[in-house]
């Protein structure tokens, strides 16, 4: 069914989130959908779905306008949501997440007919080549697997237009490739699909068409065989973009982080981090690349002392910091940067002065006795704010307020107060503007070049290709193999993030 | 390289395994202890008659009874716990101990029942009947907060229904001279209590364990207000007429069983009833697959077009219905009046049974049962004049809950969402 989107507009307090903006895609056609995180996208598919309702423009389905005031209406439309975030009951299983409000029923008591139910979960999933284990629980299931799932749901509802909002960000290389002929199925049967994202190589290798947006707004619609990466990326930020760091050649010197076969538990009690040794050294930027929830997360926790390891040993500095408390981490010159800034970055609801000292508050010159001293605490917050061009309107802004770019500044600003020999930086640009990302990356390289070790955890290639040394690629809690950065090829990372071959 | 991760690999998998049958051991170990205990009880105890008594047809009438020794009751359960913490500790991880708890535990209770009575004869029907009776509001509370929390609403006003359910209920069927007037005025007020703690936690969002205090304070405040300053001048508004136990006809003339399952009140038969109807309602139907998607995963209920906050206003009545109806039960059939902070407690104990229960009606029934029991042991040990000091026997079940709730019997979970207020899109 050709959907179109005409005009729309929405505008939420202080921000014009789409400013008319106008997509189409046709019956058995994949339309990218490219933005930057803050471009509109989200919104867009928000007020697609029913769940937002435009300020003006409208919505056509087979040329008829249509209305929605709620998400029910939008899926009788035949529009298929598969959110980033899947919208599964962990505790269901499979045929009941996709029954879920679409059940058939029997009797005045309404009894879920899961018999019937199966039978179509099965039939689909074996008609589009799903492979989809109809009565596994959703939390037992991989995240490819529940990304299917989400998938069948939409087609459960007979949707013939499915929306697919940054499918690939919790896949593997290999597991998108999956996806890729999972859509080329279900468009070869007159589905329409909208394949949101902002990784480049996937839409030019997915869509049929592609429209960029920019700041709430349409920047440009291409074929993607009239069109290059670096076009895209040009439309998508509005400007020639580097995606390169300049930075000179590593100049590595003694080991400021050894890592040696250390296991590492999750908060499940699952063995998280099977077995990693690893060196970073002053001067040198090593990267962590993986899918998202291969042992990232637990190594950097067991590394800055959020979290016991199982066995193995954790050295910094010449200290032994197997059992060492976060702070005697951070005294022994450790910066920070957790992967999640709102939870354990920054205590949303206290001020960008009080989260600038929050590593410090208990000594000299910021406190003695038990007393803050207010003037000091005050001149150090205004020195970050200045150093690290945070934009607030003060230092008494309450941290929350403040956009993700300098939020994160904040974070920064604070890690890099204290004298640093090992930076520690988990998703360091996660969902940030293309300028405070180059920000962030250039005071990384100058760390390194005052002779810092710097480590970083990054889900995302480019990133990782961009500013690292050495690249150890994380699967399966296990290190799967170091590349020189220089020479890495994104094909050479990716199959290491799928296991290898 | 492979080499070195085939080792790892062999020694994470060796690592869990390892913990498991250790694990076990040690759980083979106690278990097998408690059964030299017994034995060790049982020495020396063969001379003490156990007698357990049974009413054949009616209370008073004819009774059935088994007599054995106490040294052969502790000589069992203490030879069956030996065989079950040998098999615990040979079998490994994969032997159902859970399951055989349900065979120990019963033996043991026996056991200890007998050498307390120490020769005494022991109604057995009495206990079980009073445990049945005693069940009913902790049950209908705990229906209560199964509902309110599967659907993502923590509910800990259930004690706060039953005060406001139980003097409600008085007050009416005492003014219409009907018991059954009384029923419907406590059930209305339970869910105009339940509408209240809704609106403060949806609509304005309050923390739902504050509202739920703030209700608890507040209903012991204005029925002690009520009962000091109304009741005690106008007694013949707080004289209500009764609800009586009725035989079922047939059923209730089966030996043994007729006495003690179908001679109760019409709250026994009902709460019976709602134990199986919303077990099949909760787990078999639309409205109950709806109801726990939004107590797990709110925001998945709704994208797929439902209405969480509906369901929410929906569950938060019936469980307030539920909870005043469990309230009438106090003053109008345990009782036969309203008296200060008769609830007692129970609908905090009936939040223990939630949780025993793991969020099951059969399951909370099967915890009430066992609160019940414990209360009506006590009562059997009073009449019969044994020394045990009641706080000790009634402070047992809730030794139960903490262990099951700490999780050596197995991880009980709640639903994900319950208490995180939701604001629909």
């Amino acid at each position: 069914m050709r959907l179109e989107l005409k005009e729309i507009t929405k505008r939420f307090p202080g921000v014009l989130a789409n400013d008319r903006i106008s997509i189409s895609v046709d019956r058995g056609e994949v339309l990218g959908l490219l933005g930057e995180n803050g471009a509109g996208k989200t919104t867009l598919m928000n007020i697609l779905s029913g769940i937002y309702r435009p300020d003006s423009g409208e919505i056509l389905i087979g040329g008829t306008v249509r209305n929605f005031h709620d998400p029910h209406q939008a899926i009788d439309a035949g529009i298929g949501m598969v959110h980033q975030h899947f919208q599964l009951v962990p505790v269901f299983d499979v045929v009941e997440s996709v029954a879920l409000g679409a059940e058939t029923v029997t009797g005045w008591l309404g009894t879920f007919g899961r018999a019937a139910a199966r039978r179509r979960v099965v039939e689909l999933s074996e008609q589009h080549g799903l492979d989809v284990d109809p009565d596994a629980k959703i939390e037992d299931l991989p995240v490819g697997v529940r990304q299917r799932v989400e998938i069948l749901k939409a087609l459960y509802r007979k949707s013939d237009i499915l929306v697919l909002d940054e499918p690939s960000a919790v896949l593997t290389p290999a597991e998108t490739l999956d996806l890729f002929k999972i859509i080329r199925g279900l468009t070869a049967g007159g589905t329409s699909v909208i394949f949101i994202t902002h990784k480049l190589g996937e839409v030019l290798e997915v869509a049929d068409r592609i429209t960029v947006l920019r700041r709430g707004t349409v920047a440009g619609t291409v074929k993607p065989a009239d069109t290059s990466r670096e076009e895209l990326a040009t439309l998508m930020v509005g400007r020639d973009v580097e995606l390169l760091v300049s930075k000179g050649a590593a100049k590595p010197a003694g080991v400021v982080l050894s890592v040696k076969d250390v296991l590492v538990m999750d908060d499940r009690l699952q063995m998280a981090v099977k077995g990693v040794s690893l060196e970073v050294r002053a001067g040198e930027i090593v990267a962590v690349a993986g899918v998202h929830g291969n042992g990232q997360t637990e190594l950097v926790e067991a590394i800055v002392g959020l979290r016991t390891i199982d066995s193995g040993e954790i050295v910094i500095a010449g200290e032994n910091v197997v059992h060492a408390s976060p702070r005697r981490v951070a005294d022994l010159g450790v910066a920070h940067i957790p992967e999640d800034r709102m939870r354990d970055g920054l205590i949303a609801g206290m001020t960008v002065e009080e989260n600038y000292i929050l590593d410090s508050y208990h000594r000299a010159p910021h406190s003695s006795h038990g007393w803050l001293h207010a003037r000091e605490v005050a001149a150090a917050a205004e020195q970050g704010v200045r150093d690290f061009h945070i934009q607030t309107p003060s230092i008494g802004t309450i941290a929350s307020s403040l956009s993700g770019g300098n939020q994160q500044k904040v974070v920064v600003a604070r890690e890099f107060s204290r004298p640093v020999k090992l930076v520690v930086a988990a998703q360091p640009t996660r969902g940030l503007d293309v300028g405070s990302i180059e920000y962030i990356h250039t005071r990384l390289v100058e760390q390194r070049d005052a002779g810092a070790a710097i480590l970083i955890v990054s889900t995302e290639l480019d990133e990782v290709l961009a500013v690292a040394d050495r690249i150890a690629v994380m699967f399966d809690g296990r290190i799967a193999g170091i590349l020189e950065g220089a020479s890495a090829t994104r094909e050479a990372v990716g199959i290491l993030m799928g296991g290898g071959v | 390289m492979t080499s070195v991760v085939g080792a790892a690999r062999a020694l994470e998998m060796g690592e869990a395994e390892r913990r498991g049958l250790q694990a076990a051991r040690i759980r083979g170990a106690v278990i097998a202890l408690l059964g030299v205990a017994g034995l060790w009880a049982a020495r020396g105890a063969f001379n003490v008659a156990a007698t357990f008594s049974f009413w054949l047809l009616e209370q008073g009438g004819a009774a059935w009874s088994i007599t054995t020794t106490v040294g052969m009751l502790w000589l069992v359960a203490g030879s069956v716990a030996i065989v079950v913490g040998g098999l615990q500790a040979g079998v490994g991880a994969r032997f159902p101990w859970r399951q055989s708890l349900f065979v120990l535990a019963p033996l043991y209770v026996a056991a200890i029942l007998g050498a307390l009575l120490d020769g005494k004869v022991a109604n057995m029907t009495g206990v079980f009947a009073g445990s049945l009776e005693l069940a009913v509001p902790i049950t209908l509370g705990a229906l209560a907060g199964i509902l309110s929390e599967r659907s993502g609403m923590l509910n800990i006003a259930i004690e706060g229904k039953f005060l406001v359910g139980a003097c409600a209920g008085a007050i009416a069927a005492s003014i219409t001279d009907s018991a059954v007037a009384g029923v419907l005025v406590a059930v209305l007020c339970g869910m105009a209590v339940g509408y209240m703690l809704a609106w403060l936690g949806i609509r304005h969002q309050v923390d739902q364990i504050i509202a739920g205090v703030v209700i608890n304070i507040g209903a012991i405040g204005i029925t002690n207000f009520v009962f000091l300053r109304v009741l005690a001048k106008n007694t013949w508004l707080n004289t209500p007429p009764t609800i009586e136990k009725i035989k079922i006809p047939v059923l209730s003339g089966i030996p043994v069983v007729g006495p003690l399952l179908f001679s109760g009140t019409p709250y026994l038969y009902f709460t019976l009833a709602v134990v199986v109807f919303l077990s099949y309602m909760l787990f078999r139907t639309r409205w109950g697959l709806r109801l726990r998607a939004s107590g797990e995963k709110p925001s998945a209920a709704a994208t797929v077009g439902i209405d969480v906050i509906r369901i929410r206003y929906g569950a938060m009545l019936l469980a307030g219905a539920l909870a005043g109806l469990a309230g009438s039960y106090l003053s109008l059939s345990s009782a036969g009046s309203f008296q200060m902070g008769m609830s007692a407690g129970r609908g905090f104990i009936a939040l223990a049974a939630v949780i025993f229960g793991a969020w099951n009606p059969l399951g909370a029934f099967g915890a009430a049962l066992m609160f019940g029991f414990s209360d009506a042991i006590q009562s059997l040990m009073s009449i019969l004049g044994v020394d045990v000091p009641p706080q000790l026997l009634n402070s047992v079940p809730y030794i139960v809950t903490i262990v099951v709730v700490a999780g050596l019997v197995g991880r009980v979970r709640g639903p994900a969402a319950a208490g995180q207020p939701y604001t629909q899109g």
